[in-house]
């Protein structure tokens, strides 16, 4: 993406809410979904925008989990770590994706594929240990699943997976 | 008036209005109920510290309330002192203390109390912020919003936006000024005041030589369109009077 494309693509965000503060959240949680972090540029611009303090902004965007100030990986895997998966292992899971990506929970891999995060209770207790990459569940995980699960997705990159158990 | 109430506090007869904050009606009354994060300059209290709780004794119920935002709704008795309230002083000491243990000032505030028992907390190093957020609200309110808490949990800290030299502060240190435990540093030579990792030139007064506060601040302080003071407040004043006195000869 191009500088030019960024900036307007900021500003197609945030002009999309109303002059108001309390749509700040969902315009960052927008900045988030598109750029997958929010750039500094976005922050200032929002700020601007919406004629408060940035660092008021930046107070919610590091507040927040689900906002991030640094790009996040293409492939978001998150493990739950609830009271369910931390008993039944997901601890190991963790483990497991340091072996083979490298990182710890709540680092992205260097070029940029794959972030990891540790979650709390998924709600899908029933099936722990629980691990979720892009939105797809994967269920009763044992840690010698991980790398084939890592390299679908590696190899597929944009394409959709479906999730196997 | 017809809504005014009688509470009695540690003892003393006091009248107040319906919803006026404990806190308020017993400074009236020269009663002081101690605190950290509580400041007069604001309407709104932070609540934070908590270290101004009471004991309430109302309808035969007693609870333990925040003074500085508990309004009070009706006759009640109020013991801003007693052996519960010391017990539960104490603990709020002891976890602000080990907090931010280079404060001296909550050690100051709790050496009366009994503060045994509170060994196995343990300290965080060289710390000096209870986290109150009164610099914060300060900024906001007198300065230029440029600082905020970030973070959250045990990580959270007062900080400008991704640590760095904020191009908002104007470097009138109200943070610093309105901090009880003296938390937020900067420092500060004859020309340049250094606060929140910025450098700001100071300006001094034309006829005594005080600093005016910096460039920026006193820029703030008049507006974008205003006037920049060369003299400081207090030559003003003397020149004012002066003025007067050559006018009308007297006094």
């Amino acid at each position: 993406m191009t500088e030019v494309n960024h900036a307007s693509k900021i500003a197609e965000i945030i002009e999309a809410y109303p002059v108001d503060q309390r749509f700040a959240l969902a315009a960052m949680q927008d900045m988030q979904h598109a750029f997958n972090y929010i750039p500094e540029e976005g922050l200032a611009a929002l700020a601007e925008y919406l004629g408060c303090p940035q660092a008021q902004l930046y107070s919610m965007a590091t507040f927040y989990k689900a906002l991030s100030l640094t790009p996040k990986g293409e492939h978001i895997i998150k493990i739950c770590n609830g009271t369910a998966c931390h008993l039944r292992g997901a601890m190991n899971l963790a483990t497991e994706l340091k072996r083979d990506l490298g990182i710890e929970p709540g680092e992205t891999t260097e070029n940029g594929e794959f972030s990891v995060e540790l979650v709390n209770c998924l709600g899908s207790c029933a099936l722990a240990p629980v691990m979720v990459v892009d939105g797809n569940y994967h269920n009763k995980l044992r840690v010698e699943q991980i790398p084939g699960i890592i390299e679908s997705y590696a190899a597929s990159g944009a394409e959709e997976v479906t999730a196997n158990d | 008036m017809s809504d005014m109430i009688t509470v009695t506090i540690d003892g003393i007869e006091c009248t107040c209005e319906k919803g006026e904050y404990i806190y308020d009606v017993a400074k009236r009354n020269g009663i002081k109920i101690p605190t950290l994060c509580r400041h007069d300059a604001f309407e709104d209290h932070r609540a934070c510290c908590r270290i101004c709780i009471v004991e309430v004794e109302q309808r035969g119920r007693t609870k333990v309330v925040t003074s500085c935002v508990y309004p009070i709704d009706g006759e009640c008795e109020i013991r801003t002192n007693s052996e519960r309230i010391q017990e539960e002083r104490a603990v709020l000491y002891a976890l602000l203390g080990h907090r931010a243990p280079e404060a001296e000032l909550i050690g100051k505030m709790s050496r009366r109390l009994d503060m045994s028992g509170f060994e196995r907390l343990v300290s965080i190093d060289n710390e000096k912020c209870i986290l109150c957020g009164l610099c914060v609200q300060a900024c906001n309110s007198l300065g230029t919003g440029a600082i905020s808490t970030v973070l959250r949990g045990t990580e959270k800290k007062v900080a400008t936006p991704y640590d760095e030299p904020s191009k908002f502060c104007v470097g009138c240190l109200s943070c610093a000024n309105v901090c009880p435990t003296g938390a937020i540093e900067y420092s500060q030579t004859d020309t340049i005041r250094t606060i929140w990792h910025r450098d700001f030139e100071l300006l001094h007064c034309a006829e005594c030589g005080e600093v005016m506060g910096t460039a920026e601040s006193v820029r703030h302080a008049v507006g974008p369109d205003g006037e920049l003071p060369t003299i400081c407040d207090a030559c003003r004043k003397k020149r004012l009077a002066n003025e007067m006195m050559a006018t009308y000869r007297y006094v």
